[in-house]
């Protein structure tokens, strides 16, 4: 059985990867921009899925993490001359170390009570951010330069802010399979359904919570250096204490435990961030309502909305759903191996 | 012979619908222009976002009198909750997706300084910005492509300070600011109004933006025995300052700057706080009884009336849709004088080379001009007094031009 799976998981993850090559010969320049967002919010889910998901922790927090690695990509390259790309893997790291250092006490902590901390940590990290103005910029935040292509690639900004973020996306997502799919990803399963049963195994609780939390904060920097890379400016205001809540959200609707359905909560948080005008336009075709989308409140509005229907619909996600539509075709390639 | 004139014929044609081609400006048609912004229409600062509904239904009336120069004004505005990150995006999706000609009237500080970098990378101009940090009217030689719209903050302090100087002798005065840049360029104005008289300010106190209230800092201040406080505040906390006045039951007198003195949030303050409170204008504020029979807050009305979407009569008395509007005058004027052959270029000209009298959404008197190296459209505002739930303006135009 796990040879058959792992074959047909190698095989999607090579179609996904021919699509995402292909994609940006079929779309506008622009879209390729949005597209590369949601990429960047792929990166971020797939993050949170690994210590949500899989080690059971809940965290309200992750847009903090993504400040951190955001601010530390506009330090180094507005500050330090560092070329932005370079500094994507740095953003991860220095985020992963504060991941640890926050997973430490996170480990006297489980369910509601760790996501009301971590909640802290989002609230309180902008007012950190004006404290050290000299280091951050303040409430001006930083300014970086536009983005281009490097590497000798000669292409559209917003083409190479794809492939950049695409290639990051699909190499972490990769990894994180590695991981979920293997040991860690087993003993981290074990730790979130029974710690009990897990430290009676002999595996080390402490150890499993704390490096779960240094990988998804690492996987939130990327995600963090990313989005400064690609709207060049950084502020408290550009990682909103809502962005945390985002996330959550995005991987609701994407399904805890699913990878690859992770793609669409990425593209519903981008989306509906940047388009609910458009959802309102589209719900006024509908009988019986007539909104405004220039209206205050309407973005909120439909945002809430759709979060629901999505959740009534998709209980287990878009994830889940993947699960049901293609468990009847490899459910027989599974039981007879 | 007659094939190489045939040639020279159709390479001729070629020539001149290709260069025709080239010379086209993205956004421009023979029909129409199409105008792009980016402002908070969710979020704390979703009130601002009615600047942009006040200068579409403007440009509604002016495109059913026939546009400009024939072409009409395709207005779009997107919302941006106030972050800065999502401004770039809109404004990107705009430029790229929507091809607007130029971007106008976009909203916020930083949400203007975040898109600042792009549209003058791209050539595409940023006009009217309605923000009032100096640099967007200043910096024009590393921007050439922007442009501020109203007066700056530290020019509004630099005017308290000097009206303090010449009718406060014994002013001992206590400042209340947010602290960021906006608060802090006012304070900094306020410094250099009072000049060597800076010393008169006995206490100053800032706030954070997301604080949850200032009532504690106000009696701070009163400690201070000052008997002037100025309120460099915005919406909520400006409500909180005066409320904490009143409560303590401290009688300053009161200097209270435009963005937070609105008429719909001053008649909701204690009003024995409030009276004799001091502030700028320099648009008609449709709540004040002295414009009630204006000709300027009267076509106001109609406009918003016939052209807004949703308009209840809450909206006919906020001043955000008339500066919108008065924006959106200055906008079209631009558009004019840019003339027929309208391209990136020529508006920037035209934005720079202006004077324009009689704006009616503006006071009466303001002249709107900017030079190539001043580029400060609104630099004329009056000191008004709020008295019997009204603000009144009183004296004449002052200059604010940095």
């Amino acid at each position: 059985m796990p040879r058959a799976k792992l074959v047909l998981e190698a095989l999607a993850f090579v179609a996904l990867a021919v699509i995402v090559w292909l994609v940006p010969h079929h779309v506008s320049d622009f879209h390729a921009r949005e597209l590369a967002s949601v990429g960047i919010y792929f990166i971020a889910l797939l993050g949170l899925a690994i210590l949500t998901g899989y080690s059971g922790q809940i965290s309200l927090g992750h847009g903090a993490f993504m400040a951190i690695g955001g601010y530390t990509t506009a330090i180094l390259s507005v500050d330090h001359g560092v070329r932005d790309l370079w500094t994507i893997p740095i953003a991860g790291v220095v985020a992963g170390v504060a991941g640890l250092l926050v997973g430490i006490p996170a480990l006297r902590l489980s369910g509601v009570y760790l996501a009301l901390v971590t909640f802290g940590i989002a609230v309180a990290f902008p007012q950190l951010l004006k404290k050290y103005e000299h280091l951050t910029g303040g409430t001006t935040g930083k300014i970086l330069t536009l983005p281009r292509a490097e590497l000798g690639v000669h292409t559209t900004p917003n083409r190479w802010l794809y492939y950049l973020a695409w290639t990051i996306a699909l190499v972490l997502l990769a990894v994180a399979w590695a991981l979920v799919r293997g040991r860690p990803g087993r003993t981290m399963q074990a730790v979130r359904d029974s710690e009990v049963a897990a430290s009676s195994s002999g595996v080390s609780i402490a150890v499993v919570k704390t490096l779960a939390f240094g990988v998804s904060a690492f996987y939130a920097g990327v995600a963090g250096a990313l989005y400064a890379i690609s709207v060049f400016y950084v502020n408290p205001e550009t990682f909103p204490i809502l962005l945390s809540v985002w996330l959550l959200v995005g991987l609701a609707v994407g399904g805890l435990g699913s990878l690859a359905g992770l793609i669409g909560g990425a593209a519903l948080v981008y989306y509906l961030q940047n388009h609910a005008d458009a959802v309102a336009r589209w719900a006024n075709h509908l009988p019986g309502l007539a909104v405004d989308p220039k209206q205050p409140g309407i973005p909120s509005i439909v945002f809430g909305a759709v979060l629901i229907i999505v959740m009534l619909v998709l209980p287990t996600g878009i994830g889940g759903l993947l699960r049901r539509v293609l468990y009847p075709l490899t459910s027989r390639l599974y039981s007879r191996s | 012979m007659r094939v190489f004139l045939l040639c020279v014929a159709v390479a001729a044609v070629c020539a001149t619908t290709a260069g025709a081609r080239r010379a086209a400006t993205p956004g421009v048609s023979s029909t129409e222009i199409r105008l792009g912004s980016s402002v908070p229409l969710s979020g704390e600062a979703a009130a601002a976002g009615n600047v942009a509904r006040g200068a579409d239904a403007y440009f509604k009336y002016v495109n059913a009198k026939g546009g400009v120069l024939g072409r009409k004004i395709r207005f779009t505005y997107l919302d941006d909750g106030y972050d800065p990150g999502r401004a770039v995006n809109n404004t990107i999706r705009l430029v790229q997706q929507e091809q607007v000609f130029a971007m106008f009237s976009t909203l916020g500080t930083n949400n203007n300084l975040a898109i600042r970098k792009f549209l003058n990378q791209a050539g595409v101009p940023q006009l009217f910005v309605a923000a009032g940090a100096t640099t967007f009217g200043r910096d024009f030689r590393q921007y050439p492509w922007t442009i501020g719209y109203i007066p700056p903050y530290s020019e509004e302090g630099e005017l308290y300070g000097r009206y303090i100087l010449s009718h406060l002798k014994k002013a001992k005065i206590a400042v209340l600011y947010q602290d960021d840049d906006y608060g802090r360029d006012l304070l900094a104005g306020l410094r250099k109004g009072l000049g060597k008289k800076a010393s008169a300010i006995v206490g100053k106190v800032g706030y954070d933006p997301t604080a949850s209230d200032v009532q504690p800092q106000i009696a701070q201040l009163k400690a201070s025995k000052a008997n002037v406080l100025c309120i460099f505040a915005f919406g909520k906390f400006s409500l909180q300052a005066f409320n904490g006045v009143s409560r303590i039951g401290w009688k300053p007198q009161i200097f209270v700057n435009d963005v937070s003195a609105a008429s719909s949030l001053m008649v909701a303050v204690p009003q024995k706080a409030a009276n004799g409170a001091i502030s700028i204008a320099f648009g008609k504020d449709p709540a004040a009884p002295v414009w009630a029979r204006d000709k300027g807050v009267k076509l106001f009305r109609q406009i918003l009336r016939q052209y807004g979407s949703n308009i209840s009569s809450r909206d006919l008395i906020d001043g955000y849709y008339v500066a919108g509007m008065g924006e959106a005058f200055t906008m079209v004027d631009t558009l004019k004088k840019a003339g027929k052959n309208l391209t990136r270029d020529s508006v920037m000209r035209a934005a720079t080379h202006l004077t324009e009298r009689g704006n009616p959404f503006l006071l009466p008197g303001i002249v709107v001009k900017t030079t190539p190296s001043s580029r400060f459209p609104v630099t004329q505002v009056k000191l008004q007094r709020w008295n019997r739930r009204a603000w009144r303006p009183f004296g004449k135009l002052l200059s604010v031009r940095p």
